[in-house]
């Protein structure tokens, strides 16, 4: 295996390939750091430049887009407090309030290193043992997923904030949006009034840039207008120790394999593993009070999860040719397109090509934390741009990338909506999250439940016999209870388990 | 602060630049075309936008990408494809019913748009459209199973699951190709299976090497891999013929099961479009799919080169219709 390492690395080391390795991590980190233009749109966007290409160059070019479009997001998330994509909500709970402590510098310290120690671990695994844990996915179907997804959900509990009901509300709001449109399955349109535009539902780019950035925007135009943070700016300190790195080394772990874990299994993706990875870091913290408020532990788990996540998606991938999220299925295509057979046999037919990328995932790698500590003091700069000019920028560029998402003016009314709803939720003290949350898992649920149904003839039994899904509902159930313990606990002001 | 300014700045003129790289360059295309009384000779006047209602990196987007890349050349414009997704492929249809009927946009979409019909889910169909013409067909359509499933073949498939009706569980997604493939199959022989929806094509290769379920149908193109290493077990190709690339495959006919379907990858204009319009482009299709370059590479895809016309594509489209109608109705009944 390490020869084939070898000779992937041989073949990658071309001055052409590693110029569009490191072209395509630039161009990545370009559109993660955009909030509303994603990994996705930019794999998508560069897919046909690479018809021309070789294989290797062309899959080389890729992933570094991929690499650069998770890792990208990272940068407005701590800076502005707007996710750049779904995978890097979770870093806006904790790295925004440190950008606001005058602790950018060390946000984006604790953010570079655990993205690429995240993406690092991951694509070793996926190196060494991608075609094991590719039959481990293969165990998880409809009851499997059914029950991860209902475990996800009780996260809301953790990221309500002060009030559990209104984080349940949000929650639910966000599934009912997500019924807007053709139902899964059966494809019949609901809640449409209608509008045959309605009929494809919301885009969940639509909905997080509305929901986050918008409505950002708009609390920010009520107050008088910042001359930027010029003061604290002088103040910035860069410096973590590596104590403090190490300090961090078993929650950085974790937030690795509960990435690499969600990226494994198809279809849930990036956008929830950095989530549950926050919430796994605070529910097991000491000090779970100082979440929320600017605690590094916070930034390391949101992105080495999703850092992490990128090397698990790819593992169905390249060993069974199953996509996991959205850019891997354009990678697929990528592949095919070049001729190249998806599949278990992809490994034995094309091992040249398979251990091109994986090289070429590794030289993208260093080129991310080259490129994001080369950048990062420009970065920070940008707090000192005046909110006057710096947010009507971001607002245009959040139009562009919710026009871009599907090539529909539809999906800039909804931008707009739910900017509008964001905006409401804050005044009156809703959480954001729990409700994209719920718009995310709120189909997949759906989906899972009544294609379990459909397998098992009607029968709920095999939700509860199959083992996996057992232990998540288990699981389920007993946070809920302890959430609804807590919380009463909380209320009548004897806060001793403070989750 | 300044070089950052200009650094954001970049960066997003960059991006911006990218997202509309289509709409620039192009211009005129149209000069070169026989001045005179060519009603077609201001055509096309710019780049033209390919509606694709079908996620990147599938097969429908594949297809319409090597067509297109051909066709740059024929029209001597970009072409620009534009993936529209949702409702089964209704809203990217639907897209280029509300554009304006210039013939600066087209659909590049397969069967899938009668479905909507016949399932209700849209109240236009392939009439709607100005057919302009097809350049691919798939004739690969398939049923796999699993090395170890108690049936190898058709006749026993077939002799199982009328033992056992309600057993055999047959992954589709509901309202697809391979929902109506299924339907057409259990009205000729009888059978009865449990038809679950799995969801696309990945998914249901993964739901067979679970084991959760019997039969697949799909493309023997988007699984050549997984035959070759022995994981999957063709039981036969829905073609008129044996399929070259898979001489050992029998026909559904063979095993005396009436079932051809073809999946045609189409293109088609606003009905408004000028007729000249989508003549020109129907020509430039048909020297598409006799350059030889372009044959190899459909073909490295197990699937058929072959050019239909206007005509034609109306005539194939209509008969796939009434055959979907026929299938929809018996299974109402």
């Amino acid at each position: 295996m390490f020869d084939m390492l070898f000779a992937g690395f041989g073949s990658v080391m071309t001055l052409q390939i590693i110029m569009l390795i490191a072209a395509g991590v630039a161009l990545g980190l370009v559109f993660g750091s955009i909030p509303g233009l994603t990994a996705t749109m930019a794999v998508a966007i560069c897919l046909p430049i690479t018809y021309g290409m070789d294989p290797i160059a062309g899959m080389s070019l890729l992933m570094g887009l991929y690499i650069g479009g998770v890792s990208g997001g990272l940068i407005p998330a701590i800076l502005l407090k707007l996710p750049g994509t779904p995978s890097s909500i979770a870093t806006t709970f904790d790295g925004y309030p440190m950008a606001q402590n005058g602790e950018a510098g060390k946000a984006f310290n604790y953010a570079i290193v655990s993205s690429f120690l995240g993406g690092l671990l991951s694509i070793i695994v996926l190196i060494m043992i991608a075609p094991p844990l590719g039959r481990v996915a293969l165990q998880f179907g409809p009851f499997e997923f059914f029950a991860i997804v209902i475990f996800s959900l009780t996260l809301i509990a953790s990221l309500s904030g002060d009030s559990l009901p209104k984080g349940i509300m949000a929650g639910l709001l966000g599934i009912s949006f997500a019924m807007v449109g053709a139902a899964p399955i059966d494809a019949f349109p609901r809640f449409t009034y209608g509008f045959t535009d309605m009929n494809a539902g919301f885009n969940l780019l639509p909905v997080l840039i509305g929901l986050f950035a918008l409505s950002e925007i708009f609390i920010s135009a009520e107050k008088k207008v910042k001359k930027g943070l010029n003061a604290k700016l002088s103040k910035v300190n860069y410096k973590v120790s590596i104590k403090e790195y190490i300090a961090q080394g078993w929650n950085f772990l974790r937030s690795s394999l509960i990435g690499l874990g969600i990226g494994i299994l198809p279809g849930i993706g990036g956008g929830t593993s950095n989530i549950i990875a926050y919430v796994a870091a605070k529910s097991s913290s000491k000090k779970p009070e100082e979440f929320g408020k600017g605690n590094p532990a916070g930034v390391v788990a949101s992105e080495s999860s999703n850092n992490a996540a990128v090397g698990g998606a790819l593992v169905p991938l390249i060993s069974l040719g199953i996509p996991g999220d959205t850019v891997t299925a354009m990678l697929l295509g990528g592949l095919v397109l070049h001729g190249l057979q998806p599949g278990p046999l992809l490994m034995q037919n094309s091992g040249d090509v398979v251990y091109g990328i994986f090289a070429a995932l590794l030289i993208a790698n260093v080129f991310m934390i080259l490129f994001l500590f080369m950048g990062m003091k420009g970065f920070i700069r940008l707090l000192s741009i005046p909110q006057h000019i710096l947010y009507p920028i971001i607002l245009a560029l959040c139009v562009v990338g919710a026009f871009g998402v599907n090539n529909r003016l539809f999906d800039v009314g909804a931008l707009l909506f739910f900017g509008v709803l964001g905006y409401l939720m804050i005044k009156f003290g809703f959480p954001l999250t729990p409700l994209v949350l719920g718009f995310i898992l709120g189909p997949l649920l759906e989906t899972n439940l009544r294609r379990g149904l459909m397998l098992s003839q009607g029968d709920f039994m095999p939700f509860l016999t199959s083992p996996i899904a057992a232990a998540f509902l288990l699981v389920a159930a007993a946070s809920v209870v302890f959430a609804i313990y807590s919380n009463h606990k909380k209320k009548k002001g004897t806060s001793v388990l403070n989750v | 602060m300044k070089s950052v300014l200009k650094k954001t700045l970049f960066g997003s003129v960059l991006a911006t630049s990218i997202l509309f790289l289509g709409a620039c360059g192009g211009d005129g295309a149209s000069e070169d075309a026989n001045a005179g009384n060519d009603p077609a000779a201001d055509y096309p006047s710019g780049p033209i936008t390919v509606v694709v209602p079908a996620g990147a990196g599938g097969d429908t987007d594949l297809n319409t990408r090597i067509m297109a890349k051909y066709l740059e050349k024929e029209l001597d414009t970009n072409i620009v494809v534009s993936n529209v997704t949702g409702s089964g492929g209704a809203t990217g249809t639907q897209t280029v019913l509300d554009a304006k009927p210039d013939g600066q946009t087209v659909l590049a979409f397969h069967n899938s748009m009668l479905l909507n019909n016949v399932f209700g889910l849209t109240d236009y169909t392939y009439d709607e459209f100005k057919m302009a013409g097809v350049g691919v067909l798939d004739q690969s359509n398939t049923f796999l199973t699993s090395p170890d499933s108690k049936f190898q073949d058709i006749p026993s498939l077939i002799e199982y699951a009328k033992a056992n009706p309600g057993e055999v569980t047959m992954a589709t997604e509901i309202g697809s190709m391979t929902y109506i493939q299924t339907l057409q199959f259990q009205e000729q022989t009888g059978v009865e299976f449990n038809i679950v929806d799995i969801g696309g094509a990945a998914d249901k290769i993964a739901a067979l090497l679970g084991g959760r379920v019997d039969i697949v149908p799909t493309s023997l193109g988007l699984v050549s891999g997984y035959i070759e290493s022995g994981d999957m077990v063709p039981l036969g190709v829905m073609a008129e013929e044996r399929l070259e690339g898979a001489p050992d495959v029998p026909t559904f006919k063979e095993e005396g099961v009436d079932i051809v379907i073809d999946k045609i990858f189409y293109w088609g204009f606003d009905p408004e479009t000028p007729d000249a319009y989508v003549e020109k482009f129907s020509n430039a299709m048909e020297n598409v799919v006799t350059n030889e370059e372009y044959q190899q590479e459909i073909e490295d895809s197990w699937l058929s080169p072959t050019f239909l016309d206007q005509e034609a594509t109306n005539a194939k489209l209509e008969e796939i219709n009434a055959s979907y109608q026929e299938a929809y109705d018996n299974s109402e009944q």
